[in-house]
């Protein structure tokens, strides 16, 4: 066994499942509160899921091979666009939100390099990708959609960390930058962080089931997220090491994950049917 | 959405820059705009701008006009001998035009179209039209493969959009065999919307009916056809005593004639359909068309074409208020084969008095709706009578039989209207006619004829095709 203790292990569950469930929570409050403005054309399709993993596959490389100040600035233009956006129907006015979303991310940038940073980059990351999910599922997003997305995710992840290690080479280099895409929780000599590829996928997928199939979607994606999501990704370290006697730095959190979310998708499929599609979500929400 | 954000990107570029619109991503476009109404129920936010074009603004309106015009005038003269040697002689630079200078360039009239019409082609043909032969002889005009492809998906985003047609819907296509664009740009809508079509033709009303009720098959819900058509149709629905439960139609598209507000309402309350949608267009400048409003405005789409309103007899911009023939010259590249510069066409209409109408069409420049033809316009001591202000007191009689034919001449200064009896109810005379004519203004002296009048000119709805059974049309789904 490594030097990995159960206390880690602990705060690693109690971190884990307050971002998991506060995106999955977080993006279904806001969807049941707030409706996006949407083009007059267009509805999010299969070819979207394509792209969005093409940029999940091709960002880390330029992340990777790009200067380090590119970084932090690509990844604070994106935070500020997509908070923008999902902020509108919360703050109307657009100087005010501008400015409040202005200022959340410039405490992000003060903070940097202080004890409360990790903190408020964990914020800024859940409220991003709580709007995320809202700007995908509100245009049409499905979850069937949702799980080829973590499907995708995990094949990258599978690729990307057991044949080409390039995301440990993109954690170590994003850990160190203002904007961090990653979740990074450390209180004391205890830390862990969960990244932010696997926030949005959560997010999604329990958005996506709520909007599919109402209560009974959630309930089923949050038992997916809670377990395979939140609590199986900080055991399996353990699990691993004690099979083969070594601890991994990091777990493939969607590998375990992106099974256990297709499987919850034909369940409801098979039993509820089709998914709702936004007009019938909306027109139920008025009646 | 990505997708179709490249593709309204590109379509959207190609518009401004004046390029030949990408027709593969226009049809796509239409499939989109179905795929949102599937999920939402109803287009985004920004629909109306999408719908409304880059023109509607007032702001940009006259710097896109100009340069819409030179566009469209510096391929014409690249590329017509006709319109080389028209701006010539008119010493007018296309590449210099604008909104003053170009009327020094002469309207365009029908019969130069029929003369010199290979002189004026500036594309490979491919589908000749013609018009109809009810006002002159009819008109060939050939139009491009690009033409036949563009049409119909413009028409099918914005219907779709507007809600108007849909993948559940079943048209019947009761036009002239002549209008073979028109025919086939419908037939081509309703592939690309995914909705039912039967080209029906113009046939004996009665036969026109029982497929209206859906007797072969499935029950048309819009009908495509001629105001004077319809009126047969009306005509004979309330000779069978059959009412809207008797049809599924909702929309009722006319074109081609005057539509009067006394059709446009027993249809609605004869055939059921909620919504008459008369709109204008001719074979000589499609695309280019308006729409009617609902407080009867005449709104000509600035996006495809510039119109002007023209004395008849100085041809100089007409003041508000004031009758005129409605001259047009539609873009490049939305008219590409057989383009007309400031084409003539006799089409009567006045300018609204106020600058800005109030409806629910206000962002589109407005005209009145078509008043007649010019040439049927009648000068009498109290000044012009038009053939729509006739047609209107007409048709609104009750009892009275649609298509309502007539003359109309003056006599010694005196309108003179004659009218068949087969047209009128039995009850209804001269003096009676003369005194309803006086109630809405009109002055004249009345005539009941036993036939038609002699002189009249046919309408659409004449030329019907001979009854040869009862087979049911092509349907395409």
């Amino acid at each position: 066994m490594s030097d990995l203790g159960v206390s880690d292990v602990a705060f690693a569950l109690a971190v884990g499942l307050c971002l998991t469930l506060g995106a999955v929570f977080g993006s279904v409050f806001y969807f049941r509160r707030f409706r996006l403005a949407r083009p007059a054309v267009g509805v999010f399709n299969g070819r979207d899921v394509a792209v969005m993993l093409a940029f999940v596959v091709v960002m880390p490389l330029l992340y990777v091979a790009l200067p380090t100040w590119v970084l932090p600035t690509m990844l604070g233009l994106v935070f500020f666009g997509v908070l923008s956006v999902s902020a509108e129907p919360v703050l109307r006015q657009r100087w005010p939100r501008r400015g409040a979303i202005a200022t959340l991310l410039a405490i992000d940038i003060v903070a940097y390099q202080t004890n409360t940073f990790t903190i408020v980059n964990s914020i800024v990351i859940v409220l991003v990708c709580v709007g995320a999910a809202n700007l995908n599922v509100q245009g049409g997003f499905t979850l069937r959609h949702a799980v080829w997305f973590v499907l995708g995710l995990a094949a990258y992840d599978l690729v990307f960390i057991t044949v080409i290690p390039l995301t440990q080479q993109l954690f170590a280099a994003a850990e160190g930058y203002v904007f961090a895409p990653v979740a990074v929780v450390r209180i004391g000599d205890f830390a862990t962080a969960v990244g932010m590829g696997d926030i949005l996928a959560y997010a999604l997928f329990g958005l996506a089931a709520y909007k599919a199939y109402g209560r009974v979607g959630l309930r089923m994606a949050v038992a997916v997220v809670l377990v395979f999501g939140a609590i199986a990704p900080p055991l399996a370290p353990l699990a691993i090491g004690s099979l083969v006697g070594h601890v991994p730095q990091l777990i493939p959190a969607q590998v375990l994950f992106a099974p256990a979310a297709f499987a919850a998708y034909q369940v409801l499929r098979r039993r509820r049917g089709a998914e709702r599609r936004m007009v019938s979500v909306v027109s139920s929400a008025v009646a | 959405m990505f997708e179709t954000g490249v593709r309204q990107m590109r379509v959207a570029f190609a518009t401004v820059f004046g390029r030949p619109i990408p027709v593969r991503a226009l049809q796509r476009l239409v499939a989109d705009a179905l795929a949102t109404l599937e999920e939402f129920g109803s287009p985004g936010d920004d629909v109306q701008h999408l719908l409304d074009g880059p023109y509607a603004d007032p702001g940009l309106r006259v710097q896109l006009q100009v340069k819409a015009l030179r566009r469209t005038a510096r391929r014409m003269t690249a590329r017509s001998s006709f319109y080389r040697d028209r701006f010539a002689a008119s010493d007018v630079d296309p590449a210099r035009l604008t909104l003053d200078t170009m009327r020094a360039v002469p309207v365009t009239a029908r019969w130069e179209l029929d003369a010199h019409g290979p002189a004026m082609r500036c594309g490979r043909p491919f589908l000749s039209t013609r018009t109809s032969g009810t006002t002159a002889a009819p008109l060939e005009v050939w139009l491009s493969r690009y033409e036949m492809e563009l049409w119909p998906a413009l028409v099918a985003l914005s219907m779709v959009l507007r809600g108007e047609l849909g993948p559940n819907d079943h048209v019947q296509i009761s036009t002239n065999v002549r209008a073979t664009a028109t025919m086939q740009a419908d037939v081509e809508l309703c592939r690309l919307v995914g909705a039912a079509c039967s080209v029906v033709g113009l046939v004996d009303p009665e036969e026109g009916l029982d497929r209206l009720r859906g007797r072969f098959g499935l029950a048309p819900t819009v009908l495509n056809t001629y105001p004077s058509y319809l009126g047969a149709l009306v005509t004979a629905a309330r000779d069978r005593g059959l009412g809207p439960d008797d049809f599924a139609l909702h929309t009722v598209n006319v074109g081609g004639e005057m539509m009067t507000v006394a059709l446009a309402d027993a249809a609605r309350q004869t055939l059921g359909a909620s919504r008459i949608d008369d709109s204008y267009g001719a074979t000589e400048l499609m695309p280019f068309g308006g729409r009617s409003c609902e407080q009867g405005h005449l709104h000509l789409d600035p996006n495809l074409g510039y119109a002007e309103v023209l004395d008849l007899s100085t041809m100089e911009p007409v003041e508000p208020g004031e009758l005129g023939t409605l001259v047009v010259t539609p873009y490049f590249p939305y008219r590409e084969c057989t383009p007309v510069f400031r084409y003539d066409t006799r089409d009567l209409v006045r300018l609204p008095v106020a600058q800005r109408t109030t409806c629910e069409l206000a962002a589109i420049p407005a005209v009145s709706q078509i008043l007649g033809k010019a040439n049927d316009l009648v000068h009498t001591a109290d000044g012009p009578v038009t053939p729509r202000q006739i047609a209107e007191v007409l048709e609104a009689i009750p009892g009275v039989r649609w298509p309502v034919r007539f003359t109309a001449h003056a006599t010694g200064g005196r309108l003179r209207i004659t009218v068949p009896r087969s047209c009128l109810p039995p009850e209804v005379n001269r003096p009676g006619l003369a005194e309803t004519c006086a109630a809405r203004g009109i002055d004249a002296e009345v005539v009941v004829a036993v036939g038609d009048p002699p002189g009249g000119r046919p309408l659409r709805a004449d030329f019907v095709l001979p009854r040869l059974g009862r087979q049911p049309s092509v349907a395409v789904s």
